[in-house]
């Protein structure tokens, strides 16, 4: 069996480890068994949106999201229905912002977003870095069986501050850092099977649960009785709660 | 008041000079009495007491002021082109030991001023952090700056690779003569618009140049129009020799060009028109640093047999490639901070071909860096390649489990991976279990580096070998 993954503009948006989530996503599907077909998709390229499984976004420096703005908005209808109909995506970042509705920069020029998702992100004066811990909000995840972490563990490192339209609704609440604008205690966002977030660290190896709600959205999109094979994670979960404790300062 | 006749001193030195001047010499005196180092601390309050003391400070050298600065290789390379000096007999204000904030820097010049504010050197030799180099260039303007490379590190501390190039760039003064890597775009592209051409360095090709990176690259893209780069041949991480089709914009042709580099045993051998040179590092990064170091002394007008032998007989500071000598056998310690960094010393590991067993050290306290998800971005598939010859990795450090969980996925088995937090506790391990065919590596980040060099020369110290046996040694294995 083969799932394909879309790593968009892996050349422009690639920052702070962001392709380690491609790695989990490609290791834990081996270790299952399934062939990850690995896509890299660069400005200009040719893409399926309605044939791949996983779209992921990451984050860029301020330059390079400028000069890809306008390749997406090119795409901007074949995604907004593949999207409609399923598709799993995971957007970190700057591919979180360029998903919503637009992005104000601090001399007020608005830079148009793609608005798939009702949200949309202001530069603010200062830059939120370090270290997240959210506690899951288990409706949005929408999983029966309840995993053993509750948290997401992830390092933000953005100045623009992210708002959500009404019934939009967060991945989570902030129990350590800032999340989507260091206000409102919320981060992320989950619209159908679009995840949007400013995890890096990177996200998914040491959030093995969240990594396997991704594959297991993606399989069940094909044939809704897939259930996924339980893996070793014990290494990911002590990396995961080791840092959590610290970072909450638990015993 | 002592009349000063300083040329280029562009403001009248005013009584907040001589109290921070005084204040400083105070201190410091204080410090070094007490066994300290002494340069944070005084620059700090001299600083506090006159904001313009650099200024006031550095118009005093008459032979100018070299600067180096980039990402990697600061420290060496500033070393490399010191030991020249040395070699030449030249006396020089110098920030030792990676002192390289406007604090430090400031520290090291007052060490260097006498109390009546005149000089004891007319020459100085900065390194200089790169985010601070706009805050210097507001104060003093360098005769010579060296840039060795821009890659990504500690990115939570500066904001992203592209501000800090640009700010390096727009506050460096027109009448200063650069001394650039050509390899590194990020660097070469400093040479563009600037009025008195640059003086380039660069490598023709090394044995482990290839037409295909795979390792993490910075400039994928022209820093000058945006267009995809494209390479004939790839030295390290974005180093090497590119064009852009879209501009024209091109690796430069360097004045100073390594031809016929060899890594042998220990060392480096290279050739620069038809002088050989012989260089007593390891990895490519290495003979960058010491193109920049031989580029910078050549424009000083010293001799290419000073130049020879002051690269010839370095030796490296704490914890860059050096070794020890244990009762099991040598081990090399080598500092690990960011991706480029951290493939250059796998490569040498690999290009070792022998079974290893290595011991690496995560922090993320502020020195190294909060942010780890740069470990990402660093090749172990490579090592993941390698995986039979790996005997062993000890992982420490207050992310040991982030380290161990990387290699996990970069494809070692996890019985090889062993997680110890208490670092004696983890060097013990690795030394207990070293047999005599594996070449043994530890690799710290910044924080741990210290704590373990004093551990290892406890330990050597224990196994009986005193200094001379030590130097012998270190003599036979790179000769």
């Amino acid at each position: 069996m083969k799932l394909t993954i879309c790593h968009l503009y892996p050349d422009l948006l690639d920052l702070y480890g962001d392709r380690g989530n491609i790695l989990a996503l490609s290791a834990r599907c081996r270790w299952r068994g399934i062939e990850p077909v690995i896509q890299r998709a660069s400005l200009g390229e040719d893409l399926d949106f309605l044939g791949m499984d996983i779209l992921f976004l990451g984050g860029g420096s301020d330059r390079e999201q400028g000069l890809l703005v306008q390749d997406l908005m090119r795409r901007e209808n074949e995604l907004r229905s593949a999207i409609e109909s399923g598709l799993v995506v995971l957007a970190i970042c700057g591919g979180y912002q360029m998903l919503g509705k637009y992005y104000q920069m601090t001399s007020g020029e608005k830079i148009q977003g793609l608005d798939i998702l009702d949200v949309w992100t202001i530069a603010g004066a200062k830059r939120l870095i370090g270290n997240v811990v959210v506690d899951l909000d288990e409706n949005v995840l929408g999983i029966d069986s309840s995993p053993e972490l509750r948290t997401l563990l992830g390092f933000e490192n953005h100045s623009g501050q992210t708002h959500l339209g009404e019934g939009m609704k967060p991945l989570g609440k902030v129990s350590f850092g800032n999340g989507n604008n260091g206000q409102d205690g919320e981060e992320g966002v989950r619209y159908r099977n679009v995840f949007g977030t400013y995890m890096h660290g990177p996200l998914l190896p040491k959030n093995p649960h969240f990594a396997d709600l991704l594959l297991e959205l993606a399989l069940q999109r094909r044939d809704p009785n897939t259930c996924l094979m339980e893996l070793d994670d014990r290494l990911e979960k002590l990396a995961h709660e080791t840092m959590v404790k610290r970072l909450l300062k638990q015993p | 008041m002592v009349k000063t006749l300083i040329k280029g001193a562009s403001m009248k030195r005013t009584w907040r000079f001589w109290v921070a001047l005084w204040a400083g010499k105070i201190i410091t005196r204080g410090l070094l009495a007490s066994g300290k180092k002494g340069t944070t601390l005084p620059g700090k309050i001299a600083n506090w007491l006159d904001p313009q003391i650099i200024r006031h400070l550095s118009g005093a050298y008459s032979e100018g002021i070299i600067m180096v600065t980039g990402t990697n290789g600061k420290t060496t390379t500033a070393n490399l082109l010191a030991n020249i000096l040395l070699e030449a007999g030249k006396s020089f204000a110098f920030n030792q030991a990676g002192a390289n904030l406007v604090t430090g820097i400031t520290g090291a010049l007052i060490q260097n001023t006498r109390w009546n504010g005149s000089s004891q050197a007319s020459l100085a030799l900065l390194e200089v952090d790169e985010a601070t180099v706009p805050k210097l260039c507001e104060q003093l303007s360098p005769s010579l700056a060296i840039i060795t490379n821009f890659f990504r590190d500690q990115l939570d501390r500066y904001g992203e690779l592209d501000t800090t190039v640009r700010l390096v760039r727009e506050s460096l003064p027109q009448e200063t003569v650069l001394v650039l890597n050509a390899d590194d775009p990020l660097v070469a592209q400093f040479g563009v618009n600037q009025l008195n051409r640059p003086l380039y360095y660069g490598v023709e090709r090394t044995p482990d140049s290839c037409s295909e990176s795979l390792e993490t690259r910075e400039a994928r893209f022209c820093p000058v129009c945006g267009t995809a780069l494209d390479y004939t041949l790839f030295h390290y991480g974005q180093l090497g020799i590119f064009n852009c089709l879209g501009c024209g914009f091109q690796r430069p042709e360097p004045e100073i060009l390594a031809q016929n580099v060899r890594p042998e045993e220990g060392l480096l051998q290279f050739r620069v028109g038809v002088t050989p040179f012989t260089l007593s590092l390891q990895g490519y990064y290495n003979l960058y640093n010491a193109l920049a170091a031989l580029t910078a002394a050549r424009q000083l007008g010293l001799s290419d047999g000073m130049i020879e032998k002051g690269l010839r007989k370095f030796i490296p500071q704490a914890g860059r490639m050096e070794r020890f000598y244990l009762q099991t056998g040598e081990i090399t310690l080598t500092l690990v901070k960011n991706p480029t960094g951290f493939d250059q010393v796998i490569q040498t590991m690999i290009s070792v071909d022998k079974p290893l067993r290595i011991l690496i050290g995560i922090n993320d306290l502020a020195a190294d860096g909060r942010d780890i998800s740069w470990l990402w971005d660093v090749n172990f598939e490579r090592l993941g390649r390698y995986e039979e010859r790996i005997h062993q990795v000890v992982c420490t450090g207050l992310r040991a489990e982030d380290m161990a969980l990387r290699l996990k996925y970069a494809g070692l088995r996890e019985e090889k991976l062993v997680i110890m937090h208490n670092l004696s506790g983890a060097l013990d391990d690795l030394l207990t279990h070293r047999n005599e065919s594996e070449v043994v590596f530890i690799l710290p980040t910044y924080t741990l580096l210290f704590p373990l060099r004093d551990l290892l020369q406890e330990r050597q110290k224990k196994a009986g070998l005193s200094q001379a046996q030590v130097k012998e040694h270190g003599e036979e294995a790179s000769a």
